[in-house]
């Protein structure tokens, strides 16, 4: 077996128009039913940016929408918190980019599971930072660090 | 009843990257709970491997293995083993405990109280898997990061999820480590190594894996291109001969490991290809495109 070779001309790779880019996951009431299957209902508690899930009259936790900036454009997610106020879960709802790149895959960054507003979050420490996307690790880390201070301690 | 158009993708920040998981071909209900097992596969390998989680095996077997054997998960387990298999197989290019290293060039962060390890190429050798999930490393220096394997490994245990619960058609996407299964081609958008706004090429997969892997640009720093975050293990450098590497195989594990060698190797990779029934793309540095023959047919340049 041997390779077969191609060269690509640059004004190849030029030609090809990057597309506006947007993938709509979830919208905000369906990552609050993923996020707390068991909520009966969510109070508004900070209007379009922070919702309490209740069930059976009982805290599940807080639901926070929030907008980053990725390498261009915005990136819409949310995180949830449980009632003690550590993440319980990330879900990405909307990813909007102005280049094509792997369609499928719009890479960033970060876990942020089980953190709380104690813990560092920072880029090649504990969430990792990976090739191309420095940017967008940069604001997502910043915007979950930014949703704790102002959430984690403060909902109850 | 399903409804063949329904389809439901989601994303989650997992693994150190942005993973999506789409589900088609059946209820509702279903795909979302087919989506919600999948992630959480991808989250228990992330919670198993992660270097930069303290309670990780893989953190746990930094510190502890050359002191005594560790027991780890089988999952962890079964990485490391193949991860043996490929690091014997490449002789010795594919290796794990490349990790120092990474420290070294502050590509991995030390954990506090973790003095500075010795470089050794032949470090992966004291690595010794025994009974019973246990490991034992031969040697104090020994660091191992499995960041070149683990990512299409839970790439695999997510697709095997959500195949067991019965699906038309479903695909993961680990930042650019995937797999699908279903009967229609999946097709896949690669972008250029040197120009990520650019797209490079369509490939079209079926029931396999696919993973690609680049040198790092780092335009924000300096204008120059950066070395790789893949070393090789002979000279203990970043690889600098392909800019960037698609390989398709059976698995995304085994995708995921080829990219490394094929980044390190570039064609001389053919006979590592071989064996694993596996096939690639690489751009190498002089801007030249090389393709695998048994795989034009997939592969679309965008010329």
């Amino acid at each position: 077996m041997t390779w077969a070779r191609y060269s690509l001309p640059a004004a190849a790779i030029v030609s090809i128009t990057s597309p506006a880019y947007a993938m709509q996951y979830l919208s905000i009431e369906e990552a609050q039913k993923q996020a707390f299957p068991s909520a009966t209902h969510f109070t508004e508690v900070q209007p379009g940016r922070v919702w309490k899930a209740e069930a059976g009259g009982r805290v599940a936790g807080f639901f926070i929408f929030d907008r980053v900036v990725g390498k261009h454009l915005y990136i819409d997610y949310a995180v949830a918190l449980t009632s003690s106020g550590a993440v319980h879960s990330v879900e990405i709802l909307q990813y909007r980019e102005s280049y094509g790149g792997e369609i499928r895959s719009p890479s960033w960054l970060a876990q942020f599971v089980g953190k709380t507003s104690g813990s560092a979050l920072k880029i090649n420490g504990d969430i990792r930072n990976i090739a191309g996307a420095t940017l967008s690790s940069t604001h997502v880390t910043e915007g979950v660090k930014r949703v704790l201070a102002a959430y984690g301690n403060r909902l109850r | 009843m399903a409804i063949a158009s329904d389809k439901v993708r989601r994303a989650r920040p997992l693994l150190g990257t942005f993973v999506e998981i789409e589900a088609a071909g059946a209820a509702k209900s279903k795909m979302d709970a087919a989506i919600d097992a999948a992630f959480e596969a991808v989250a228990q390998v992330h919670r198993l491997m992660s270097f930069h989680e303290d309670d990780s095996d893989v953190s746990r077997l930094n510190r502890e293995a050359w002191l005594r054997p560790v027991k780890v998960d089988a999952w962890t387990f079964r990485v490391l083993e193949a991860a043996v298999e490929l690091h014997r197989r490449s002789k010795g290019i594919f290796d794990i405990a490349i990790a120092a290293t990474l420290q070294n060039m502050g590509l991995l962060p030390r954990p506090d109280g973790d003095p500075p390890a010795a470089v050794d190429g032949r470090l992966f050798d004291s690595i010794e898997l025994l009974e019973d999930l246990m490991v034992r490393f031969g040697h104090r220096d020994v660091r191992i990061d499995l960041g070149g394997i683990a990512k299409g490994f839970a790439v695999d245990r997510a697709l095997e999820v959500l195949r067991g619960f019965g699906l038309a058609s479903g695909l993961v996407n680990a930042g650019g480590d995937l797999a699908a299964f279903g009967r229609e081609p999946q097709t896949i958008h690669i972008r250029h190594p040197r120009d990520p706004r650019r797209l490079m090429c369509r490939v079209e997969i079926t029931d396999e894996a696919l993973a690609s892997t680049a040198r790092r640009f780092d335009l924000l720093s300096s204008a120059e291109t950066t070395g790789s975050a893949i070393i090789d293990p002979a000279t203990g450098k970043p690889t600098d001969v392909i800019d960037g590497a698609t390989v398709r195989a059976g698995s995304c594990m085994m995708a995921d490991a080829l990219t490394k060698i094929v980044m390190i190797c570039g064609t001389e990779a053919i006979e590592w290809l071989e064996l694993h029934n596996a096939s690639a793309l690489l751009i190498s540095s002089d801007g030249d495109v090389r393709i695998t023959p048994d795989w034009h047919h997939a592969v679309h340049l965008a010329a």
